[in-house]
């Protein structure tokens, strides 16, 4: 019998013959593409980490998830990768999706592929903003809407009652708001439609004029203006801030976690969207895609999931039944307030941002 | 049984290289390379200038490039043309040049703080500590710095929140009934930046009075120069190097933070860097603004420290000789 001598240098070499060998896959194949992948851009806590752990064992498909806090940022890093995205799957608002469809940028989104599609409300699922050209580009997940955020300890009810509070001399210093967002709602307030439907340009520039100077008087009042959901939650539980215009979903997870918040829509009005997870257009993995999306929609549980992960309204039938009392009420909204809130709509998209971003920085800089 | 050992060529250790160095290709190939002195310089500079147009400069050119297009990102099937709308855009409205100057204004006040606020700790550091001792006190300076720019600005909103520790201690004592709203205020921002930019204050600080020796000060008071006088004609000018490095160091930094003005800023701080980004994360494609912006912004702040090395010279000319 021979017997070989295994040297320092010969263990080595081996190691990194071996680790090469290995390596190799990853070098000429990106992880992205990895054929046992599926790449999700999408907000934080969208995706429940038990949901994750769930799919990944039962399917053997890596969920590689990069997260996203802005649908504008979203959307210009998919052009930026223009015809070779590195996602499958993207988290579009229902009124953004013509901007993505446009630009070449998802799929249509092909129902008989998803055999749990029937699992999402049909309120979600057949409303009139589904169908772009035709067709259908997203599976309906989360719902949220703007509201007025308040702490419960500090300011009533009573006073929430109208947008007029935050701009009231009482609570200046106190509050805080998405700029972009909420010059949509100031245009509601200021008795214009913040959707601009049926405007044309003089009519459009004045509802923005007349919001942006409204922003900039009262700009004083205004203790910050943000940008992420994560970042109001810490400015209340800090009290820097007693109110503010909020997404409904970071608001709802304070008042799971037993922090003193309360939400509404005031009776001036406000917006509603609902997030989608939308098939890019050759991602790299559209059919792991798929096969992520119908086991989402798979069990009304994981709808409440990510009702509890994120705070936002679940679109699944049933997902309610889930949920305990605290967590459907965290999330819930009275019938005048429903009453009070509409949706967002795309259809005058293109005349309305590009009144409104110049607006936005011009009151920042004022 | 028996059993017999054979060395292979691993256990060799001239096995491969004998090989390498009589292969006739590799014999070729660096026999030309290294063939002449100017071949092995070339050879030895090309990581270093690689790394500096490629690493370096390669995205600076592109930005350029981009600040010059009529539209970017494109969708597909668009294309774009060259123009100089981006450029002009910025002399055009308050929007952009207000926050512009205000930043270099801001950045100019935080230089100097940083300068008047490091100053004595570098001063401390380098002449009063014991030369054995020093690098544990520059270890315990520098522990702060060891995690990241985010970690430590969200450090500072916990100190200067509303229920922040300062106000906590202030209520304590009974200084206060009701908390100071130190956060997204001017001061917040710059408490913030002062606090992130010291190290790079410091440490050039610290270099330069490390090095003056003891003794020209010793000479200077057996001579009878009080202890301001000492310090103003022989320590502050032997620092110059110091203070030139830090404040340029400093400047350059602090026009260019984004994340700390983003989470500490108020509405009405907003900088320069905040608008650059707001062209790149709004959806439109507005890639050339921000690159215009950007490339502004560079050639102003390389414009202002180019003329402030002039101002403060070198080798006993200029300010402070």
């Amino acid at each position: 019998m021979i017997k070989k001598l295994i040297t320092r240098r010969k263990l080595l070499k081996t190691g990194a013959a071996a680790t090469t060998i290995l390596a190799a896959p990853s070098i000429f194949i990106p992880a992205y593409a990895a054929s046992k992948t599926v790449n999700v851009w999408t907000y934080a806590n969208f995706l429940p980490d038990d949901f994750k752990e769930e799919f990944e064992r039962d399917t053997g498909i890596k969920i590689r998830e990069r997260l996203v806090d802005d649908q504008g940022k979203q959307f210009n890093l998919l052009v930026a990768e223009a015809n070779s995205p590195t996602a499958d799957i993207v988290t579009i608002a229902g009124h953004r999706f013509r901007q993505f469809i446009d630009s070449e940028l998802v799929s249509p989104l092909d129902v008989d592929r998803l055999k749990n599609w029937d699992k999402v409300n049909t309120v979600y699922s057949e409303a009139d903003w589904t169908l772009v050209n035709g067709q259908k580009w997203g599976v309906p997940i989360l719902a949220g809407a703007e509201v007025l955020a308040y702490n419960s300890d500090i300011v009533s009810a009573e006073e929430a009652r109208s947008w007029d509070v935050i701009f009231s001399d009482k609570y200046a210093g106190q509050n805080a708001y998405i700029m972009q967002d909420f010059m949509s709602i100031v245009m509601l307030y200021l008795g214009y439609d913040g959707n601009m439907i049926g405007y044309d340009q003089a009519k459009a520039a004045e509802a923005v004029n007349a919001a942006k100077a409204f922003l900039i008087e009262n700009k004083p009042k205004v203790r910050k203006y943000y940008d992420s959901g994560a970042e109001f939650q810490q400015m209340m539980i800090n009290q820097d801030i007693s109110l503010g215009m909020a997404w409904s979903g970071p608001v709802s997870k304070l008042i799971m976690d037993g922090f003193p918040a309360a939400m509404t829509i005031p009776k001036e009005g406000s917006y509603g969207f609902v997030y989608n997870y939308n098939v890019t257009k050759n991602g790299p993995n559209s059919d792991n895609a798929y096969i992520l999306l119908d086991a989402l929609l798979a069990r009304p549980e994981i709808g409440a999931n990510m009702t509890k992960a994120s705070g936002f309204i679940s679109t699944f039938v049933g997902s309610a039944d889930h949920l305990t009392d605290i967590e459907r009420a965290a999330g819930s909204f009275t019938q005048e307030e429903l009453d009070a809130l509409q949706f967002f709509r795309a259809d005058n998209n293109e005349l309305k941002y590009s009144l409104l971003d110049p607006a936005v920085e011009e009151v920042k800089a004022a | 049984m028996s059993s017999k050992v054979t060395p292979d060529s691993g256990s060799d250790p001239k096995g491969f290289w004998s090989w390498l160095v009589t292969n006739k290709i590799y014999q070729s190939v660096f026999g030309f390379l290294l063939g002449t002195p100017k071949r092995q310089f070339f050879l030895l500079a090309f990581i270093p200038i690689f790394w500096a147009l490629f690493a370096n400069l390669g995205p600076l050119l592109k930005m350029l490039d981009i600040s010059f297009y009529e539209a970017y990102p494109l969708s597909v099937g668009k294309e774009s043309s060259y123009s100089l709308a981006a450029w002009s855009e910025f002399f055009q409205s308050r929007v952009y040049y207000i926050p512009f100057f205000r930043t270099l204004a801001f950045s100019a006040a935080l230089t100097f703080s940083a300068l008047i606020l490091t100053y004595p700790v570098a001063y401390f550091l380098a002449r009063h500590v014991p030369q054995n001792r020093q690098m544990f006190f520059l270890l315990i300076v520098l522990i702060p710095f060891w995690v990241g720019e985010i970690i430590r600005t969200y450090a500072i909103m916990i100190l200067l929140g509303n229920n922040g520790a300062v106000n906590i201690v202030l209520k304590f004592f009974g200084l206060i009934e009701q908390p100071i709203p130190f956060m997204y205020t001017s001061f917040s921002l710059s408490f913030g930046i002062v606090y992130l930019v010291s190290l790079y204050m410091l440490l050039p600080l610290y270099s330069s009075l490390e090095k003056i020796p003891s003794n020209m000060n010793e000479a200077a008071a057996d001579l009878g120069a009080g202890a301001w006088r000492r310090f103003w004609k022989i320590t502050l000018p032997l620092s110059k190097d110091g203070i030139t490095a830090g404040c340029v160091l400093v400047f350059l930094i602090s026009t260019g933070f984004y994340a700390t003005p983003v989470i500490l800023g108020g509405p009405s701080s907003t900088l320069f860097s905040e608008v650059i980004a707001n062209t790149f994360s709004v959806a439109a494609d507005r890639w050339p603004s921000g690159a215009a912006f950007s490339s502004i912004m560079l050639i102003t702040t390389l414009t202002l420290a180019a003329v402030f090395l002039k101002i403060m010279g070198r080798g006993g000319k200029g300010l402070l000789k």
